[in-house]
């Protein structure tokens, strides 16, 4: 788009390396899996209502009718 | 998770999105015994950002199952309402459900996203916007956004107030567990917004 757009990639990536992201990275993996399963501990909050329990809990709605 | 976008990704961008992973888990549902565990095994350096993690590591560590979602009930949720509540329009109106969520809801049609019947929060909640963010990212609900796309997200539903609520849950006297995880949040969205400024 502009010339300077492979720079600023450049200075981003160098900027987001070395913040200490990859510490949480494994774990966070870890934990992306462990919340696709159902976890005994989510189960006994749902007396409030409060029914957003785990994650996984989005998803893209695809428009079958596009074309 | 998409082929596509896994080749598309760059190191940092999946670093990004497992980080937004990790906020919406630990602020969707308290931690099992297994999450837990994970929690208290991250190595970390001594950056803010890895700071906050080992604090996070020590207080799984010192925490319990029970203990940890008792304190997410007292934090999020209460008998009429938790100390803290982490919704975009509670934050930016003083009340659920306004402008802010409608505006969310516009977007996230047109992006083709909705939440799975049976999820009776609005899609305002701060772990619900975190996992959007994930998927946007990485992909995960279809094609991944542009840089742009994504800073254009986070600028209209996140960095309004998000910063704020992280804050709020950093401070908040009734935490224990969940005080490095507002001191992660904030930190994180501070590297996402300075990180979006460098695309322009």
């Amino acid at each position: 788009m502009t010339q300077s757009d492979d720079t600023s990639k450049v200075d981003r990536r160098g900027f987001l390396r070395g913040l200490g992201l990859s510490a949480a990275a494994a774990p966070a993996a870890a934990l992306g899996l462990a919340a696709a399963q159902p976890a005994a501990a989510a189960e006994t909050t749902t007396g409030q209502g409060s029914g957003y329990q785990e994650t996984e809990h989005v998803r893209r709605a695809y428009e079958t009718a596009r074309f | 998770m998409s082929d596509t976008a896994n080749a598309t990704a760059t190191d940092e961008d999946v670093l990004r999105a497992r980080f937004w992973g990790l906020l919406a888990a630990l602020l969707a549902a308290p931690p099992s015994a297994q999450v837990l565990g994970m929690l208290s095994t991250i190595e970390s350096d001594d950056s803010d950002i890895g700071q906050a993690l080992a604090a996070l590591a020590a207080a799984a560590r010192s925490t319990t199952p029970a203990a940890a979602e008792d304190e997410f009930t007292t934090l999020f949720i209460g008998l009429s309402r938790g100390e803290l509540v982490p919704f975009g329009s509670y934050y930016q109106t003083g009340f659920l459900h306004e402008k802010p969520l409608a505006a969310l809801r516009a977007d996230l049609a047109a992006l083709g996203i909705e939440v799975e019947e049976g999820v009776s929060e609005p899609e305002d909640h701060i772990a619900i916007l975190a996992e959007i963010m994930q998927a946007l990212i990485d992909g995960s609900l279809g094609a991944p956004l542009s840089l742009p796309e994504q800073r254009q997200f986070f600028a209209a539903h996140i960095e309004p107030w998000a910063a704020r609520f992280f804050t709020d849950l950093e401070n908040c006297a009734a935490a224990g567990l969940y005080r490095p995880v507002g001191r992660l949040g904030r930190l994180f969205l501070e590297v996402e917004a300075q990180a979006f400024a460098m695309l322009d």
